[in-house]
């Protein structure tokens, strides 16, 4: 495969594949994260093109090292598995469930283990997007999930071009395959790795069209910003938003509808390339699960277990069970999808 | 005094066709001129306004060409002289009071001067004014030489004035911006007698009377024109062949003729009248040759009128055989030149007349060439930063948006210097309207953005009643006035919004923003050199509905140039430059693609052109590598 941007329109764009997870973004001027899209915004000449290796939609080189050693279990390469939540103390408000992802972040900042994060701003007359935190403040506001992809890797991306380094970023299964793929591009992969501290990955079944959602929210009577976004547990089977104007239920099978089509090429729940990998545990939802993956996840978590930043339990076998079932079963549907795409040439 | 505006004649000054159309109409004692800009015309009303701060005469840049007719008009109604000049688009826009006032018919004598550009070398189309003259019944002169244009200018006011009604003068490029020598005759004595007769009122009732009476003028007119000595033949009274020819084109006729040896073979007939066509002089001349080959510029307009003829007189003059356009000698469109005569005579008379010795000897005598040029901005020009953000907001929107263009220096928004943003370009004004109308479409599924652009010469000129339409019915429409404060395409003529008059009188600024608020619509202004806010700017509006104006504000580089220049020294640090390098790609010098950039390929890196770049500073944004460097210039 050539290594040039029109490969990655051609792959991607022109099939409407992309995931907005924005390692594309900010490499260059050719792609711009603008309001929930990520846009060409110019035909380039350049070889070596970091945007067609990056993508972990353009499928350059084989992707996914772990996947073929993991199919036992579904959720990749781990060291340990277990719930946790923050602690009382650290718990910060808005977050989406045990609150963990935003605990570990703050405490990071505040002890220097990392200079910043690259977390997920909330929308506000424009889509959600990415945000170089540099303090506990920041962190802070941007705790909660936002369930549209928000190209936050773009921040990362710049925040590289501005020379800051030891970052730690938070993101999407995809994003944390793009950082993996980052790892190994040319030129110079290797120098822009050397910028990452820690990678938090998050769960993930789907992310949604931002766009579509709006418009979505817009033709249902909700204008303006979103607060914050739930999808409660299942067997739930609902999408909360909540409003200036107050809360709103929609059935999540309405909702599904709007899913980016890229998402269902996916074969990734738990974000296999991540240090730590966090998500929610089925039925309850003070707490998260928690993946340790890496020996740098394991030490930072274990120092903010010590620190009693983060609280953790057993997560009962049921769970695990569960998460193992949905996790191969969206690795065959994102097979089985590719497989329909290869066809569709 | 400048010398061209002398009362007294008797010498010959080197002029410029349509400065000699302007002194013709100084010593016709013309006395109120109109116009609107637009190549090749622009000069004439130039020229008269500059006369008008010597001389007591009254000369106007109009907001359009039927305004300027119509205010004109009332000149002569009022008993004086005046003259209006346009360029062939211009008459279009006149034509709806033209076929009016051919009927009401005229006081003081009225000539309205169109330039026409074959080849539409500065226009949006190529199109054959005369053709006016013929459908609204009016005599129309053609002169080929500067001399000519002086001497038929100063005599079309005398025939409107016998027949009471307007008279064209029609130009072409060529001569319009032809130099020669041209013996100047003197400006009469000046005197006030405006006045409006009451009994003898202006209108068209009974419009078949009054259709009767301008068929009458024309005979009148064509009887006049016999008389006079602005036809011409040479050549024998038996020619091989006889050639009929109309304005400039005549000098290409007869350098042919002449270079190819043929003066005794072919009779050459230039005629200064083309409608009506001077019957009795062609009834005599057309008996010369049973061979007929028509020259002129643009339509077979005398072509088909003589062949029309022929058949009429069939009996007298005899069975013809056509040259011309419908023959495919001529070709159907483009500007003739003397090679092109030179081929068709050379082929029919088999004559080789040396092509490239021509060609060559042409070159030598021309200065060096300039060297090629693709159509692009300039330097510093606001429009570069406009059409950068809408090419940006366009691709943030992702809904296959696209602009609709209108006439100015931004159409060439269609070309790669604009991001080829721009997918339509018609005439001054239609960009608007063309918006007007697609803000309708929602209902039939049409969901793509549109962005319409015009200047603010064109604001004024025609987009204003669009505009004013789209709030009348309700259509979503996004207008981006591209304020520059100047007709920046045609040489910077005031219009309303720049506070001067063509006579250079200073006078309150019509305000567009405060016209659009004025309207009811929705109103922001903007820098287009703040091109990542402007950007944020349109896609913002672009997601709203109904009425929305934004105004683009930046003086035309040129202006600025002229008034206290740009802030930054410019330079490229070729250290931080990545050139064709992941991460960039030649962008300053493949997209963004200001002239005042230019790729070193020597050491594949980008570099400042110097004596291009004026220093406007917005390409240091465009770079993703800062490596285009701006320096506050020190104050001078
Ligand atoms: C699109 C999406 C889909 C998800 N799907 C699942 C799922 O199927 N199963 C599951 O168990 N968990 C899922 N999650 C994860 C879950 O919502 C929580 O983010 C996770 O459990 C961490 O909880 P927390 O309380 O620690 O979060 P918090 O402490 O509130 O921290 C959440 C962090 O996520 C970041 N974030 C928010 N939105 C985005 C985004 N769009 N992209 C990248 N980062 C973002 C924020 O910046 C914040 O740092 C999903 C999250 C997202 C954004
Ligand atoms: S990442 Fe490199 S190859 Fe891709 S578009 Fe940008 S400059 Fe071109
Ligand atoms: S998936 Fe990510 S890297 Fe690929 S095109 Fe989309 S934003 Fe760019
Ligand atoms: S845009 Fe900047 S980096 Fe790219 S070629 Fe131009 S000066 Fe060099
Ligand atoms: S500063 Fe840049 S954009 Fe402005 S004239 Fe110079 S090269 Fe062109």
């Amino acid at each position: 495969m050539e290594q040039f941007q029109g490969e990655l329109i051609d792959r991607v764009f022109d099939r409407g594949i992309c995931v907005k997870c924005g390692a594309c973004v900010g490499l260059c001027p050719y792609f711009r994260y603008f309001d929930g899209i990520v846009a060409v915004m110019d035909r380039c000449v350049a070889g070596t093109g970091r945007c067609v290796q990056v993508c972990p939609r353009a499928g350059y080189k084989s992707t996914a090292p772990q996947e073929n050693a993991t199919d036992g279990n579904g959720i990749g390469i781990y060291r340990s598995v277990f719930k946790a939540r923050a602690s009382v103390d650290t718990l910060h408000e808005g977050v989406q469930y045990g609150g963990v992802v935003t605990a570990l972040l703050a405490y990071g900042i505040e002890n220097s283990f990392f200079g910043g994060a690259i977390v997920t701003d909330r929308e506000g007359a424009l889509a959600p997007s990415g945000m170089l935190a540099e303090s506990v403040t920041d962190i802070a506001r941007c705790a909660g999930s936002r369930y549209s992809a928000a190209g936050s890797l773009a921040v990362f991306n710049k925040a590289i071009k501005d020379g800051k380094g030891n970052l730690a970023v938070v993101g999407l299964p995809c994003q944390m395959e793009a950082l993996e793929r980052m790892k190994h591009s040319i030129p110079d992969g290797a120098q822009r790795e050397s910028a990452v501290s820690l990678r938090i990955g998050i769960f993930c079944t789907w992310a949604l069209d931002y766009r579509m959602l709006k418009d979505f929210l817009r033709a249902n009577g909700v204008t303006g910003a979103v607060k914050k976004y739930d999808i409660p547990p299942p067997p739930s089977e609902k999408f909360v938003v909540f409003t200036e104007q107050g809360r709103r239920e929609f059935p999540l099978m309405e909702i599904r509808g709007l899913v980016q089509k890229g998402c269902s090429l996916c074969r990734d729940m738990t974000a296999e390339h991540a240090d730590i990998s966090i998500g929610t545990v089925e039925g309850e939802e003070q707490w998260n699960t928690v993946v340790l993956r890496t020996e740098k996840g394991e030490a930072f978590f274990e120092e903010a277990l010590n620190k009693n930043i983060v609280e953790k339990a057993q997560l009962p076998d049921q769970n695990l069970n569960h998460l193992s079932t949905a996790s191969r079963n969206k690795r065959k549907r994102g097979k089985n999808a590719e497989l329909e795409l290869s066809r569709e040439g | 005094m400048n010398e061209l505006f002398e009362i007294k004649g008797g010498d010959e000054r080197l002029l410029q066709g349509n400065e000699a159309i302007a002194r013709g109409a100084l010593e016709a004692g013309v006395r109120f001129c109109a116009g609107y800009p637009g190549n090749p015309s622009s000069e004439i009303l130039e020229t008269l306004a500059e006369a008008a701060k010597e001389l007591p005469i009254y000369a106007e840049w109009s907001i359009n060409e039927k305004v300027a007719l119509e205010a004109a008009a009332a000149a002569s109604f009022a008993g004086l002289r005046a003259i209006v000049s346009m360029k062939q688009n211009g008459v279009n826009v006149v034509s709806d009071f033209l076929t009016n006032l051919t009927l009401s018919g005229t006081g003081g004598g009225l000539v309205l001067v169109t330039c026409d550009d074959p080849g539409g070398i500065s226009s949006t189309n190529e199109e054959d004014a005369r053709l006016f003259a013929k459908l609204s019944d009016v005599p129309l002169l053609e002169p080929a030489t500067p001399q000519e244009a002086l001497e038929m200018t100063k005599w079309a006011f005398e025939l409107s004035e016998r027949i009471k009604n307007i008279v064209i003068l029609r130009s072409v490029s060529r001569l319009s911006h032809t130099r020669a020598n041209v013996l100047l005759g003197s400006i009469p004595p000046y005197e006030n007698r405006a006045f409006f007769d009451t009994k003898s009122p202006f209108h068209t009732f009974p419009v078949l009377t009054k259709h009767l009476g301008r068929h009458r003028k024309l005979d009148e007119a064509m009887a006049h024109y016999e008389g006079s000595s602005f036809s011409r033949y040479d050549g024998p009274e038996r020619a091989e062949m006889l050639v009929i020819s109309s304005g400039s084109s005549w000098n290409y006729a007869a350098e042919a003729v002449e270079i190819l040896g043929l003066t005794e073979r072919i009779g050459v007939l230039k005629l200064g009248m083309t409608w009506p066509l001077p019957v009795n002089i062609l009834r005599r001349y057309l008996k010369y040759s049973e061979r007929i080959f028509f020259v002129e510029e643009l339509d077979p307009f005398v072509e088909e009128g003589v062949k029309a003829l022929c058949a009429e007189l069939a009996s007298e003059v005899g069975i013809k055989e056509f040259y011309g356009r419908s023959s495919g000698h001529i070709p159907i469109c483009g500007e003739l030149s003397p090679s092109v005569i030179l081929g068709v005579l050379g082929d029919i008379f088999s004559i080789s007349w040396r092509a490239e010795e021509y060609r060559a000897r042409m070159k030598s005598l021309l200065p060096q060439p300039s060297p090629p040029r693709e159509f692009g901005f300039c330097p510093g020009c606001p429009h570069r930063g406009t059409y950068y953000a809408i090419k940006e907001a366009l691709a943030w929107d992702g809904r296959n948006g696209f602009v609709s263009g209108d006439i100015g220096c931004y159409s060439m928004g269609i070309w790669p210097t604009g991001f080829s943003q721009v997918k339509s370009v018609h005439a001054m004004g239609s960009g608007v309207g063309l918006a007007s109308g697609y803000g309708k479409l929602g209902q039939f599924g049409f969901d793509q953005p549109v962005i319409t652009v015009c200047g603010d010469s064109t604001f004024f000129h025609a987009a204003i009643t669009a505009l004013i339409n789209a709030r009348f019915n309700n259509s979503d429409i996004l207008l981006l006035v591209l304020d520059n404060s100047a007709t920046a395409m045609t040489g910077f003529q005031p219009h309303p919004g720049t506070g001067s008059t063509a006579m250079g009188e200073k006078v309150e600024p019509v305000d567009i923003e405060t016209v659009c608020r004025s309207l009811g619509v929705g109103v922001e202004v903007g820098d287009p050199y703040d091109m990542e806010h402007t950007a944020e700017t349109i896609y913002r509006l672009m997601q709203e509905a109904g009425q929305r104006v934004l105004i683009l504000k930046r003086k035309c580089a040129l202006v600025q140039g002229r008034q206290g220049g740009f802030p930054y020294t410019m330079r490229v640090d070729q250290q931080k430059c990545l050139g064709e390098d992941c991460g960039c790609g030649r962008y300053c010098t493949r997209i963004f693609r200001c002239p005042g950039l230019i790729w070193d390929s020597s050491v594949k890196k980008a570099r400042i052109d110097e004596v291009i770049c004026v220093g406007c500073g917005i390409c240091a944004s465009a770079c993703p590598s800062e490596a285009i460097i701006r320096q506050q210039k020190a104050p001078n």
